[in-house]
């Protein structure tokens, strides 16, 4: 990339460009607005073989970094305590599959949607001091990417967990009791059929949106009389009195790419093999999005976790779990047909 | 002279009988004394019993088929998803048996309003990937029409039965809901047509009359490609070229949309034959279980076809 601009710029017979003679005068220098990049590959000045021996001892160094931490009790395990009613444990990040049907045993077809935990490992711990001075906090990421993009300073925190570094990171509060030591796996036996989450992720972005598509608004009628206003959002408040539009007023906008929680989703299996948690309805989020589950915070539904593995599934501990969770409800495929009476 | 010569013909003739006779009587006996020489010192055995096979069972087939729905989507899911979904199909599969069928096959089925029902008819589509496919079958009774799409993997389904196995010249039959009733109505009572388990598939080639139009769509619109309606009866040649106009020639020549599925097919195919074969001659107590299931459907196709209630959706329209 340097290369290319920096012939591009002898041909045009200019002198020597750097980022602040860009930045004063971006017009005097060439003619053309042009970004300089400062930026470079990490193969960029390597001889095709060193690349290929890089990919390889990092692929290495990740395997042997998650074969590691498959057994983090047996290594100096930080003190466990026992499940408490009220206690918070650390949630997981899942990439979204896709969407598939479910049969209950009565008969009844429920979508879900199938969340796969691809290299979930604990990070960080953050004490109550260092987080926000009311609840401990766990740091989690998932998905292992190449370490060739990030820059040393993001690179230290995993270097530290001793595990690859991670595409998405983010933070469960968590109580003091359920506490993890960084490095350790999560799985999605985790979770338990029956139970349920809440998930998060970045919604699709829809892009800039009239007030019927972004906030429901009703519109106007297509016909009778009705002249340049179909679907306009009408008055956007009284006149005299207040004499301004309130502050969050619904209006067209950029609608979508945020982050929303589904609240209260119930798992309905757990494939522990390939670590899928089927979970009940639709979640936000494109196709591979990467989410955030955790336990549920709705009051009604938290009565559902009864007994979970605290404070996560250790594999060393549950030796003998199937290979697949199902809940009690479920039809499992290998069951004769529903015959109802 | 003469007289000599006569008698001498009616002497050979009578001969040539007497010969005749005795050679018959020869391969009489001699037939006789085979049998009872196999047979020991003159027991009587019976003959063996004729083979009857019955037709109208329809036999597995042997014909390499893989179901449409196992090809997954052409979409940017990670591949794990189908092989998880595939699993799940392969073991329904072992319990219930889903035969080979295309669209435009009678169907026996299941259905609602009791606790099980049957439904007769032809299947015009057969829809959706993995384990939510689908399939509609429509049939006329009591001149109205009726479609229900019902789910292939739905544990509500009790048998799904091919009556007639063809193919038809259309991928999607839907042009049947304009087409005269005659078209789209099956027995309920129908017998199972006998289909050989080898062999390619029978293409009918039956083309339709249609009712008049307006029809729910512009069949003849050429993104359609419907072969299989007469259309030189309720179209004039001047508007079967005036549906040229959206005609899109260049879209086969669109390379990015090409889909090649033949090798992704034949990897699926030994998956699901694999599958198959691994539920039933595995070892132990689940192999037991799997023959009394198997005795099971064996039994329930030669009784009744017995269907739980399910989920419906019927397309009621008046004609």
């Amino acid at each position: 990339m340097a290369t290319w601009s920096c012939r591009f710029l002898l041909l045009r017979g200019t002198g020597v460009i750097s980022l602040r003679a860009a930045a004063e005068s971006p017009v005097q220098s060439l003619g053309c607005v042009r970004t300089v990049k400062t930026t470079t590959w990490f193969e960029e000045h390597l001889t095709e073989d060193n690349q290929r021996y890089m990919r390889k001892s990092i692929a290495q160094e990740f395997r042997k970094q998650t074969a590691e931490k498959l057994n983090p009790l047996k290594d100096e395990p930080w003190p466990r305590n026992e499940w408490t009613e009220g206690s918070r444990r650390v949630g997981l990040v899942a990439v979204k599959l896709g969407m598939a049907p479910v049969w209950t045993k009565t008969g009844e077809r429920f979508p879900v949607t199938m969340l796969q935990v691809q290299d979930c490992h604990v990070l960080k711990h953050l004490s109550k001091e260092e987080y926000d001075g009311d609840t401990a906090a766990l740091i989690v990421g998932g998905k292992n990417v190449s370490p060739f993009q990030r820059s040393e300073k993001q690179l230290e925190m995993f270097r530290n967990a001793g595990v690859p570094p991670k595409q998405k990171v983010t933070v469960f509060k968590v109580t003091d009791n359920a506490l993890i030591k960084p490095g350790t796996p999560i799985y999605a036996a985790h979770f338990r059929p029956g139970q349920y989450v809440d998930v998060t992720a970045k919604s699709i972005g829809k892009g800039f949106q009239g007030v019927m598509k972004r906030w429901g608004f009703k519109g106007q009628p297509a016909t009778h009389g009705q002249t340049k206003t179909h679907r306009r959002p009408g008055a956007s408040g009284p006149g005299g009195d207040p004499a301004k539009v309130f502050k969050g007023k619904k209006m067209p906008g950029r609608m979508g790419n945020t982050y929303i929680t589904a609240f209260g989703l119930k798992i309905w299996r757990v494939n522990t093999t390939y670590n899928v948690l089927y979970v009940h309805g639709s979640v936000p989020g494109h196709r591979n999005c990467l989410l955030k589950v955790r336990d549920t915070v709705m009051p009604t539904r938290s009565s559902t976790l009864l007994n979970p593995p605290f404070p996560t599934y250790f594999t060393e501990e549950e030796v003998d779990l199937d290979e697949d969770l199902y809940d009690d409800d479920l039809f499992v495929h290998t069951e004769p047909s529903i015959t109802l009476t | 002279m003469a007289a000599c010569t006569k008698g001498v013909g009616k002497c050979i003739f009578s001969l040539r009988l007497l010969r005749s006779l005795q050679l018959q009587h020869e391969r009489f006996l001699s037939t006789s004394m085979c049998r009872l020489a196999a047979g020991n010192d003159g027991k009587f055995i019976p003959p063996s019993k004729p083979v009857i096979i019955d037709k109208t069972q329809t036999a597995a087939s042997l014909r390499k088929f893989l179901s449409p729905e196992f090809i997954p989507p052409r979409q940017r899911a990670n591949p794990l998803k189908f092989t998880i979904e595939r699993k799940d199909m392969i073991r329904r599969r072992n319990v219930l048996n889903i035969p080979e069928f295309y669209v435009a096959v009678t169907m026996a089925d299941p259905n609602a309003s009791g606790k099980t029902n049957r439904f007769v008819g032809i299947c015009i589509q057969r829809g959706g990937k993995g384990l939510g496919a689908t399939f509609i079958l429509r049939n006329i009774i009591e001149n109205q029409g009726i479609e229900i799409c019902y789910e292939l993997y739905n544990p509500r389904i009790q048998n799904i039965e091919v009556l007639k196995l063809e193919k038809r010249l259309d991928e999607s039959l839907m042009y049947l809901r304009d087409a005269l009733s005659e078209y789209s109505t099956v027995d309920p009572e129908m017998k199972p047509v006998p289909i050989s388990p080898t062999g390619e598939v029978p293409v009918n080639k039956m083309r339709v009359r249609m009712r008049p139009k307006p029809w729910s769509k512009r069949w003849e619109r050429p993104k359609f490609n419907i072969k299989g309606i007469r259309f030189e009866l309720c179209l004039t040649p001047e508007k079967m070229e005036h549906a040229q106009k959206w005609a899109e020639p260049w879209r086969e020549y669109d390379m990015l949309k090409e889909y090649d599925t033949s090798k992704l097919e034949e990897d699926i195919f030994r998956e699901v034959q694999q599958g198959m074969s691994n539920y039933t001659s595995a070892s132990g107590n689940w192999c037991n279980v799997q023959r009394s299931q198997a005795l099971l459907f064996v039994s329930s196709i030669s009784l009744l076809y017995i269907m739980s209630s399910f989920n419906v959706i019927a397309l009621r329209y008046l004609h």
